[in-house]
């Protein structure tokens, strides 16, 4: 999720919002197609994907581009009203009960030592890492990926070169779109979800994108590692109530201390 | 080759370029000359099409390109070396040259572009791992020049390519310019470095004001009163 959002600021510069809705609906989709179809919800991510791909470049084309030229507060609030869309949409179709996913795998647990780990978070994280991985290669290996990050550093000289930058919004918009989905398909299957699902880790996932540095997909990456860190320090010191406090805490602090992130700040070190 | 006529050109209410016309035939190397501010950037803006000009027409070999996607600009085979060389600083020197091929027009043909970029800047093929935005001044024009080549251009637009380089280095990138217009490509060379700009082309025009206010072979140029006045401190 936060590799979406990330994606999303770096090429357009608009801070997605109605990412938290589209997890929620990559959740429902995930669920959904499980209890009324009895499909693997591992195999879900095979129809989400590309599916939330589809909607989001149609979001792109239909709506966000509109408000692209615009001051940042107009598509904040836009998507802001996507978001409040989506869960509304969600709450018609599928109710405000709290759904959860159950099959065997999801219930299984491996012992690791001392630790009870379950197979599914397991296999959450090392999805996230893949995703990682891939995401990493086809913006450095491929044409289209080094377009997005043309655009994403300076949109005239990419221009220039020939890069179609309103399809490049497009695409990049539809992968952030994807990856939002996805990310709520895999967390399905760890937590128990409604309509509203989404909103505390949407905060933290832009408290992990400002840490690693808002274009950056490594730093992204050490950043939910930091975050984590500090939430389980914070946790041996703290109510498991005031968690999420955390979050709102290392946000301001790293806005203020490193506004560009832990990318910026590796970079600045390397130019010296 | 290339040919502009009547374009008029502003930033909202702001009035740049006033009926500005012009042409360069193909193989020649032809200088725009021209103040700061008089709008030499504008007009090529214009011409690649990051900005959509008021009046007048562009067309590029007999095809009208004023109203064009800048796509389909670099697609027909006009690139730009764009002022201040706008490379992007965190990506690896050789990255900034495989955008350059972006163009379908150049996918084709990649690796030999390639090989000719670093053939005519090996100090670029040295740096091709570094991250562009670690380079100095002089080798990050070499790459911003070796970008636009990558596209395969007929036409060749470099804006201020000698901006804020050492004397050395402006040589170099000055005869650079000189063996690309050898391999039959022709060039379209902003500069205020006008004694230089004048070696290198057969002909110029000299842009005051968002207007062309002279034009003529090197030769006239040099000898005019006012070009030896203004421009070259004579
Ligand atoms: N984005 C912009 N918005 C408003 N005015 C602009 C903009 N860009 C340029 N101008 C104005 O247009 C005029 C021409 O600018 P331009 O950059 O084309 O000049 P130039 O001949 O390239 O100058 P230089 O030699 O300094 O590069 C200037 O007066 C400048 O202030
Ligand atoms: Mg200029």
């Amino acid at each position: 999720m936060s590799y979406g959002l990330a994606l999303i600021y770096g090429v357009l510069k608009i801070i997605n919002l109605a990412n938290a809705g589209i997890l929620m609906l990559g959740a429902y989709v995930t669920w959904w197609m499980w209890d009324a179809f009895h499909l693997d919800p591992l195999l879900a991510p095979l129809i989400v994907i590309p599916l939330f791909f589809v909607f989001g470049v149609a979001m792109e084309r239909l709506v966000v581009r509109r408000v692209l030229d615009q001051e940042p507060i107009v598509s904040l609030l836009l998507l802001f009203g996507v978001w409040l869309i989506l869960q509304n949409v969600a709450y018609v179709i599928w109710t405000g009960d709290t759904r959860a996913i159950e099959t065997p795998f999801v219930d299984a647990t491996v012992k690791l030592g001392a630790m009870q780990l379950s197979w599914a978070r397991i296999y959450v994280f090392c999805a996230g890492g893949i995703t990682l991985a891939g995401l990493q290669l086809f913006l450095t290996r491929t044409h289209l990926g080094r377009a997005i990050r043309a655009v994403a550093q300076d949109r005239e000289a990419a221009k220039l070169t020939g890069v179609d930058v309103d399809r490049v919004n497009a695409v990049a918009f539809g992968i952030g779109i994807a990856l939002a989905a996805f990310a709520g398909s895999l967390l399905s299957l760890l937590f128990s979800f409604n309509p509203d699902f989404g909103g505390t880790l949407q905060l933290k996932s832009f408290c992990v994108v400002v840490l690693g540095g808002l274009d950056s997909f490594v730093g992204v990456a050490f950043g939910a590692v930091a975050l984590s860190l500090a939430e389980a320090f914070g946790l041996r010191y703290m109510a498991a109530s005031l968690q999420n406090l955390i979050s709102f805490v290392v946000l301001v602090v790293v806005l203020i201390a490193f506004p560009k992130g832990i990318a910026g700040l590796l970079r600045s070190m390397r130019r010296g | 080759m290339l040919e502009i006529a009547g374009l008029q050109v502003g930033y909202g209410e702001i009035r740049v370029l006033e009926d500005c016309s012009l042409r360069v035939e193909r193989g020649e190397i032809v200088s725009l000359l021209g103040a700061n501010g008089a709008g030499k950037t504008t007009l090529m803006r214009a011409v690649s099409r990051l900005i959509d000009p008021g009046a007048g027409t562009i067309s590029f070999e007999d095809a009208d390109i004023t109203r064009a996607p800048a796509s389909r600009v670099v697609e027909a085979g006009i690139a730009q070396v764009p002022e201040g060389r706008k490379l992007w600083p965190d990506m690896s020197v050789e990255d900034n040259l495989l955008l350059g091929a972006y163009a379908k027009r150049a996918r084709a043909h990649i690796d030999r572009s390639l090989e000719e970029v670093y053939a005519l800047f090996p100090r670029v093929k040295q740096r091709r791992r570094q991250i562009a935005g670690t380079l100095s001044g002089g080798e990050q024009q070499m790459v911003a020049i070796g970008r636009g080549l990558m596209s395969r251009p007929s036409l060749l637009m470099l804006d201020e390519p000698s901006l804020g380089l050492a004397p050395i280095i402006v040589a170099e990138v000055f005869a650079s310019i000189r063996a690309i217009n050898a391999r039959g490509v022709t060039v379209l060379l902003v500069e205020q470095n006008v004694a230089g700009a004048l070696e290198l082309a057969s002909r110029g025009y000299v842009l005051e004001t968002g207007r062309i206010v002279m034009q003529g072979s090197r030769e006239e140029l040099l000898a005019s009163e006012m070009v030896r006045k203004a421009y070259l401190g004579l």
